[in-house]
Protein backbone atom coordinates (compact mmCIF):
# COMPACT_ATOMS: atom_id res chain seq x y z
CA UNK A 1 0.00 0.00 0.00
CA UNK A 2 1.23 3.34 -0.95
CA UNK A 3 0.77 6.73 1.33
CA UNK A 4 1.50 10.41 1.02
CA UNK A 5 1.77 10.71 5.03
CA UNK A 6 5.13 12.25 4.65
CA UNK A 7 4.02 15.04 1.78
CA UNK A 8 0.93 15.47 4.00
CA UNK A 9 3.21 16.13 7.13
CA UNK A 10 5.47 18.25 5.33
CA UNK A 11 2.54 20.55 4.01
CA UNK A 12 1.22 20.91 7.39
CA UNK A 13 4.28 21.74 8.52
CA UNK A 14 4.56 19.14 10.90
CA UNK A 15 7.70 17.27 12.12
CA UNK A 16 7.46 13.27 13.10
CA UNK A 17 7.66 13.94 16.45
CA UNK A 18 4.55 16.18 16.22
CA UNK A 19 2.27 14.58 14.30
CA UNK A 20 3.29 11.36 16.39
CA UNK A 21 1.70 12.97 19.34
CA UNK A 22 -1.09 14.95 17.97
CA UNK A 23 -1.90 11.45 17.01
CA UNK A 24 -0.79 9.64 20.36
CA UNK A 25 1.35 7.24 19.27
CA UNK A 26 5.40 6.58 18.55
CA UNK A 27 7.42 8.10 16.44
CA UNK A 28 8.76 4.93 15.35
CA UNK A 29 4.83 4.68 13.75
CA UNK A 30 4.93 7.69 11.87
CA UNK A 31 8.92 6.50 10.46
CA UNK A 32 7.82 3.12 9.76
CA UNK A 33 4.59 4.15 7.99
CA UNK A 34 6.59 6.77 5.96
CA UNK A 35 8.97 4.66 4.44
CA UNK A 36 5.89 1.76 3.78
CA UNK A 37 7.31 -0.68 6.12
CA UNK A 38 4.26 -0.89 8.49
CA UNK A 39 0.20 -0.51 7.05
CA UNK A 40 -1.69 1.12 9.80
CA UNK A 41 -4.50 -0.07 11.05
CA UNK A 42 -8.17 1.24 10.01
CA UNK A 43 -8.53 3.23 12.88
CA UNK A 44 -5.04 4.54 12.91
CA UNK A 45 -5.17 5.37 9.08
CA UNK A 46 -8.55 7.16 9.76
CA UNK A 47 -6.54 9.28 12.62
CA UNK A 48 -3.91 10.29 10.23
CA UNK A 49 -6.50 10.99 7.31
CA UNK A 50 -8.41 13.15 10.49
CA UNK A 51 -5.48 15.24 11.50
CA UNK A 52 -4.67 15.98 7.45
CA UNK A 53 -8.23 16.73 6.70
CA UNK A 54 -8.27 14.21 3.85
CA UNK A 55 -10.45 11.16 3.34
CA UNK A 56 -8.61 8.08 4.11
CA UNK A 57 -8.17 7.12 0.26
CA UNK A 58 -6.29 10.87 -0.27
CA UNK A 59 -3.51 9.56 2.28
CA UNK A 60 -3.64 5.72 1.25
CA UNK A 61 -3.76 4.02 -1.75
CA UNK A 62 -3.87 0.41 -2.94
CA UNK A 63 -1.16 -0.97 -4.73
CA UNK A 64 -1.59 -3.65 -7.78
CA UNK A 65 -0.02 -6.51 -5.49
CA UNK A 66 -2.28 -5.51 -2.26
CA UNK B 1 -4.91 -3.61 17.65
CA UNK B 2 -5.77 -4.73 21.08
CA UNK B 3 -2.64 -3.80 23.10
CA UNK B 4 -1.33 -6.47 24.93
CA UNK B 5 -1.26 -6.90 29.16
CA UNK B 6 2.04 -4.91 29.73
CA UNK B 7 3.28 -3.43 33.25
CA UNK B 8 3.87 0.35 33.23
CA UNK B 9 6.53 1.74 31.66
CA UNK B 10 8.12 2.71 35.40
CA UNK B 11 9.04 -0.64 35.45
CA UNK B 12 11.06 -1.18 32.99
CA UNK B 13 14.40 0.83 34.51
CA UNK B 14 13.65 -1.82 37.39
CA UNK B 15 14.09 -4.45 34.94
CA UNK B 16 17.63 -3.40 33.71
CA UNK B 17 18.61 -2.79 36.98
CA UNK B 18 17.89 -6.15 38.10
CA UNK B 19 19.32 -7.98 35.46
CA UNK B 20 22.42 -5.49 35.46
CA UNK B 21 22.43 -6.79 38.72
CA UNK B 22 22.42 -10.59 38.56
CA UNK B 23 25.16 -9.99 35.55
CA UNK B 24 27.20 -8.55 37.79
CA UNK B 25 26.81 -11.01 40.36
CA UNK B 26 27.25 -14.26 37.87
CA UNK B 27 30.73 -12.11 36.84
CA UNK B 28 31.70 -12.17 40.12
CA UNK B 29 31.17 -16.01 40.78
CA UNK B 30 32.70 -16.53 37.22
CA UNK B 31 36.06 -14.58 37.85
CA UNK B 32 36.31 -15.10 41.89
CA UNK B 33 34.49 -17.94 42.56
CA UNK B 34 32.10 -16.04 44.68
CA UNK B 35 29.57 -18.16 46.36
CA UNK B 36 28.56 -15.91 49.85
CA UNK B 37 28.44 -18.55 52.80
CA UNK B 38 25.71 -16.55 54.07
CA UNK B 39 22.97 -17.72 51.08
CA UNK B 40 23.56 -21.05 52.85
CA UNK B 41 20.09 -22.01 54.28
CA UNK B 42 17.69 -24.98 54.40
CA UNK B 43 15.64 -25.05 51.34
CA UNK B 44 12.49 -27.15 50.26
CA UNK B 45 12.40 -29.37 46.92
CA UNK B 46 10.65 -30.91 45.12
CA UNK B 47 13.15 -32.69 43.93
CA UNK B 48 16.65 -33.00 44.60
CA UNK B 49 19.05 -36.04 43.55
CA UNK B 50 22.61 -35.91 43.97
CA UNK B 51 25.43 -37.09 42.23
CA UNK B 52 26.02 -40.88 42.40
CA UNK B 53 23.34 -40.14 44.95
CA UNK B 54 19.79 -40.92 46.08
CA UNK B 55 17.18 -38.78 45.01
CA UNK B 56 14.82 -37.07 47.59
CA UNK B 57 10.99 -35.48 46.94
CA UNK B 58 9.63 -33.31 48.87
CA UNK B 59 12.23 -32.54 51.42
CA UNK B 60 14.32 -30.01 53.17
CA UNK B 61 18.19 -30.08 52.12
CA UNK B 62 20.57 -27.10 52.67
CA UNK B 63 22.68 -25.76 50.38
CA UNK B 64 23.97 -22.72 48.61
CA UNK B 65 21.16 -20.63 47.11
CA UNK B 66 23.48 -18.08 45.15
CA UNK B 67 23.38 -19.56 41.79
CA UNK B 68 19.83 -20.26 42.28
CA UNK B 69 19.16 -16.53 43.69
CA UNK B 70 21.00 -14.92 40.57
CA UNK B 71 19.27 -16.82 37.80
CA UNK B 72 15.84 -15.90 39.49
CA UNK B 73 16.89 -11.93 39.37
CA UNK B 74 17.44 -12.49 35.55
CA UNK B 75 15.03 -14.48 34.61
CA UNK B 76 12.77 -11.92 36.60
CA UNK B 77 14.67 -8.92 35.61
CA UNK B 78 14.56 -10.22 31.76
CA UNK B 79 10.53 -10.84 31.70
CA UNK B 80 10.13 -7.22 33.69
CA UNK B 81 12.55 -5.27 30.88
CA UNK B 82 10.64 -7.46 27.85
CA UNK B 83 7.05 -6.65 29.07
CA UNK B 84 6.70 -3.70 30.02
CA UNK B 85 5.43 -0.66 28.37
CA UNK B 86 7.67 1.94 25.98
CA UNK B 87 6.39 5.24 27.24
CA UNK B 88 4.37 4.95 23.76
CA UNK B 89 2.91 1.71 23.35
CA UNK B 90 0.63 1.92 20.12
CA UNK B 91 0.15 -0.97 17.47
CA UNK B 92 3.42 -0.80 15.76
CA UNK B 93 5.53 -0.99 19.01
CA UNK B 94 3.20 -4.56 20.17
CA UNK B 95 3.94 -5.25 16.13
CA UNK B 96 7.62 -4.83 17.04
CA UNK B 97 7.25 -7.07 20.35
CA UNK B 98 5.43 -9.70 19.07
CA UNK B 99 7.54 -9.89 15.74
CA UNK B 100 10.70 -9.97 18.00
CA UNK B 101 9.38 -12.66 20.55
CA UNK B 102 8.66 -14.93 17.38
CA UNK B 103 12.15 -14.44 15.98
CA UNK B 104 13.58 -14.99 19.26
CA UNK B 105 11.98 -18.41 19.84
CA UNK B 106 12.88 -19.52 16.07
CA UNK B 107 16.49 -18.33 15.89
CA UNK B 108 16.90 -19.50 19.59
CA UNK B 109 15.92 -23.11 18.86
CA UNK B 110 17.78 -23.49 15.64
CA UNK B 111 20.75 -22.40 17.57
CA UNK B 112 19.78 -25.06 20.07
CA UNK B 113 19.37 -27.80 17.61
CA UNK B 114 22.43 -26.76 15.85
CA UNK B 115 24.68 -27.13 19.34
CA UNK B 116 22.47 -30.49 20.07
CA UNK B 117 24.14 -31.92 17.24
CA UNK B 118 27.16 -30.45 17.85
CA UNK B 119 28.27 -30.34 21.32
CA UNK B 120 28.95 -33.38 23.40
CA UNK B 121 29.92 -34.46 26.92
CA UNK B 122 30.63 -32.23 29.75
CA UNK B 123 30.33 -29.01 27.75
CA UNK B 124 26.98 -30.37 27.23
CA UNK B 125 25.55 -28.57 30.46
CA UNK B 126 26.98 -25.14 28.44
CA UNK B 127 24.39 -25.66 25.98
CA UNK B 128 21.90 -26.39 28.70
CA UNK B 129 22.69 -23.07 30.72
CA UNK B 130 22.17 -21.86 27.29
CA UNK B 131 18.41 -23.01 26.43
CA UNK B 132 17.62 -21.27 29.92
CA UNK B 133 18.51 -18.13 28.78
CA UNK B 134 18.59 -17.43 24.99
CA UNK B 135 14.93 -16.75 24.58
CA UNK B 136 14.51 -14.32 27.03
CA UNK B 137 18.07 -12.56 26.42
CA UNK B 138 17.21 -13.11 22.22
CA UNK B 139 13.65 -10.97 22.44
CA UNK B 140 15.26 -8.19 24.60
CA UNK B 141 18.40 -7.48 21.92
CA UNK B 142 15.89 -7.80 18.85
CA UNK B 143 13.41 -6.04 20.31
CA UNK B 144 15.54 -3.08 21.41
CA UNK B 145 17.33 -3.38 18.11
CA UNK B 146 14.48 -2.72 16.02
CA UNK B 147 12.91 -0.04 18.46
CA UNK B 148 16.56 2.00 17.78
CA UNK B 149 16.65 0.91 13.76
CA UNK B 150 13.18 2.84 13.97
CA UNK B 151 13.65 5.41 15.63
CA UNK B 152 17.28 6.38 13.99
CA UNK B 153 15.60 6.63 10.41
CA UNK B 154 13.92 9.52 9.60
Amino acid sequence: MKNNVKIERTLKGLTQQGLAEIIGVSRQSIVAIEQGKYVPSTVLALKLARCFDKNVDDVFELEEND
Amino acid sequence: MKSLVLLPNGFKKVGWILLALSVLMWSFHLIWDWEPSWMEFKTWSILNSQFLGESSWMSFKSQNMFITVVAVIFIIGGLVVGFSKEKVEDEFITTLRLNSLMWAVLVGYLVLVFLYLTVYGLAFLNVLAYQMFAILLLFIFRFHYLLYKHNSKG
